[in-house]
């Protein structure tokens, strides 16, 4: 029900509170890993979390910030929600500037990884507080508690205590007093996190559903790809601060910005090899080992359009995409290391050139058992097509040389 | 063998243990069980024969009980009264200013509440004597010396430990919690009233005890402060039996100290089964 504009957000942390963080009286508290990383640039005003942020949201989508711990994902969060101070910026909701609105009157809510509820109230109570302190009378306050309790299957536990819960039965009350008041957006800071793998599974699956339920514009928070791949409408890929990549999910795995975005998403990660690209007119090709892969006819386009030219590159290629069919023209050569048996499928680690290479290989392409073909030292040709690789820069950025 | 050896050492270990603390129990319970079997007995066996128990012949029945609460000329009720009114005055007023004060020295970290939290903690180890001349006149000028005033001397004095003893737990409730009140609509106030002061039970209970029980029991103060001959509390009121008949009435003493132990057993008890440790449990992953 509402469109979040960032526009230009920076949060510094002063350096004589360095380690603190907002308390409800606009003083700093302790915090979690925001600046624990060393990542982080130290300026003369202390240290800098987050310094340019832009980003427009639009209405009922779902955006996920993604990045490794400390890149500054909660704290953009939390300056969203108003229980971190917007050093500089400008954050809008539905047209209204919010920088120093407090949070009650932002129209916002948020599920936290701890759950966050109130320990002496009953999940009834829990779920109705907030429509209580927004004087609702009580009929509204239990039909719409009702709704929300039923929506999440949490009615059989509406008269315990959230100590009676089990975990994924705590947040389920977390996000039902979220949704309960119909906020405009809906912020979820790694709500998963505190789940075993199996119902990660299936509160992600919940959240999806929920999603399509209700009307608010969701912002999720996670370190985990996977979540925010079969979440997110857009993902928000964020390091040290700063904004890698924004796009779909499926823009952000197949054209991943830079070398980053490249390795933090997609399981097991991208393999990456030093490799020449050389350009001969309008034509490119890419020397790997004794290989030359040339880049399909679309990449090529691409980088003349770019105008690159010949330099070292790094070539990244997903595991998923390596074959190992010897025909192709670019052959490569690894020694086998160790092989995972995942069921649909081997990771097969090879040592080539130099560095370890994952490759998947589809049971349904072996023949006998696994460890026939891949047992360590094994000699395996590998190869991968021109349509399916990456080509970065050399330099500290490691750009996406096609955009 | 060996497992079976470190058992049995283990058993004795313990068998030594029990004895050890039932003889520390019964030291520590004695007094008390004194003060009751004195308290039926007449004077004269008082003395002589403390730790006996009542016979027929010592037996005064509740002859000390009445000349307790009826002797002199000041009414037992009042002093009843003013102990029960500067007792509940004081805690209460302990319980909320010193919940409320530790719950922002815990959330806001500046160089004040480190210093607020630094005195307070340095007052309770500044003792009363020295302070209780400049008090009790500090206390006449600004009319503190009445039972409806006194409290404010005892809050001065009770805040070092309860703010210490707040602050320990507020630190240990989730922050989240409190955040998740701000962005469901709470203001400040309302944060402290539904959400903080409610998880600080446990800790309110157990200051609660500590406050009633220095309250009840203390004499100093009071006698220092207040106006004795307008206003006496219990402990005041038993000191006259000694003061005002040149010798002490030792059965009708332990009588009234009996009455004057009494509520407070009542009172612990009743709390007893709210001092858990992890109410906060449930509240966050745990």
């Amino acid at each position: 029900m509402a469109e979040v504009s960032l526009r230009h957000i920076k949060k510094v942390y002063p350096n004589s509170e360095r380690t603190s963080k907002k308390g409800l009286f606009g003083r700093k508290k302790a915090d979690d890993g925001a600046r624990k990383a060393s990542s982080l640039r130290i300026t003369d005003e202390g240290v800098l979390a987050v310094p340019d942020f832009n980003l427009d949201i639009a209405d009922r989508e779902f955006v996920v910030f993604v990045g490794p711990s400390g890149c500054g994902k909660s704290t953009t969060l939390r300056m969203i929600a108003g229980l971190e101070e917007i050093t500089d910026g400008e954050l809008y909701i539905d047209g209204k500037l919010m920088n120093d609105v407090a949070p009650k009157d932002r129209d916002i809510a948020m599920v936290f990884q701890s759950y966050a509820l109130y320990p002496h109230m009953t999940v009834r109570d829990n779920l109705a507080f907030p429509l209580k302190l927004r004087k609702m009378d009580k009929q509204t306050i239990d039909a719409k508690v009702n709704e929300a309790a039923e929506t999440l299957g949490i009615t059989e536990f509406l008269d315990r205590k959230p100590k009676a819960l089990s975990g994924g039965q705590r947040q389920r009350v977390a996000i039902g007093r979220a949704i309960v008041r119909e906020p405009k957006v809906l912020l979820m800071d790694e709500p998963l996190s505190n789940l075993d793998a199996k119902l990660r599974n299936q509160m992600r699956a919940e959240i999806i559903k929920l999603r399509k339920r209700i009307d608010s514009t969701f912002i999720y928070v996670t370190h985990d790809q996977t979540e925010a791949m079969t979440l997110g409408d857009r993902i928000v890929i964020m390091k040290d601060g700063e904004v890698q990549q924004v796009g779909t999910p499926q823009e952000v795995f197949e054209h991943p910005s830079n070398l980053f975005v490249a390795g933090f998403i997609g399981v097991p990660q991208m393999n990456f090899f030093d490799a020449e690209l050389v350009r001969d007119g309008n034509a490119y090709s890419v020397h790997v080992g004794d290989a030359i892969v040339v880049p399909s006819a679309e990449k090529q386009a691409r980088l003349a359009a770019q105008d690159v030219a010949s330099q070292s590159i790094t070539l990244g290629i997903r595991p998923e995409h390596i074959s190992l069919a010897s025909g192709d023209a670019a052959t490569l050569v690894g020694t086998v290391d160790v092989s995972e048996m995942m069921g649909s499928s081997v990771h097969v680690h090879l040592d080539s050139l130099g560095q370890d290479v994952i490759v998947i290989v589809p049971t349904t392409e072996i023949e006998g058992p696994y460890q026939d073909h891949f047992f360590a030292g094994a000699k395996v040709e590998y190869a991968f097509g021109g349509n399916v690789i990456h080509m970065f820069s050399k330099d500290e950025q490691g750009t996406n040389l096609e955009f | 063998m060996d497992k079976q050896q470190t058992l049995a050492a283990e058993r004795r270990n313990k068998a030594i243990l029990s004895v050890v603390l039932a003889a520390i129990c019964i030291l520590w319970v004695l007094p008390v069980v004194a003060v009751v079997i004195n308290s039926f007995k007449l004077n004269t066996f008082v003395k002589t024969d403390t730790f006996a128990l009542p016979t027929s012949e010592s037996w005064a029945g509740m002859a000390n009980f009445v000349k307790g609460m009826t002797f002199g000329n000041y009414p037992f009720k009042s002093s009843v009264l003013y102990s029960v009114v500067i007792t509940v005055l004081s805690t209460g007023l302990i319980l909320v200013f010193c919940s409320m004060a530790a719950w922002y020295i815990a959330r806001v970290d500046s160089l004040f509440c480190k210093a607020l939290y630094f005195l307070c903690v340095f007052s309770m180890v500044v003792p009363f004597q020295m302070v209780m001349f400049t008090l009790s006149k500090t206390a006449d000028v600004l009319k503190l010396n009445t039972p409806w005033t006194i409290p404010i001397v005892y809050l001065g004095f009770g805040a070092g430990l309860a703010i210490f003893m707040f602050v320990g737990f507020v630190k240990s409730i989730p922050l989240e919690i409190e955040e998740a009140a701000a962005i469901d609509g709470c203001g400040p106030v309302r944060t402290f009233f539904s959400v903080v002061l409610p998880m600080l039970k446990p800790t309110l209970i157990s200051v609660g005890i500590l406050e009633i029980m220095w309250v009840w029991n203390d004499y100093l103060l009071p006698v220092l402060v207040l106006d004795i001959n307008k206003y006496r509390t219990i402990p005041i009121h038993i000191q006259y039996l000694k003061g005002s008949y040149g010798t002490v009435d030792l059965g009708a003493t332990m009588a009234l100290i009996l009455l004057s132990i009494i509520p407070v057993i009542i009172f612990y008890l009743a709390c007893q089964k709210h001092i858990i440790k992890g109410v906060a449990a449930g509240a966050v992953k745990g």
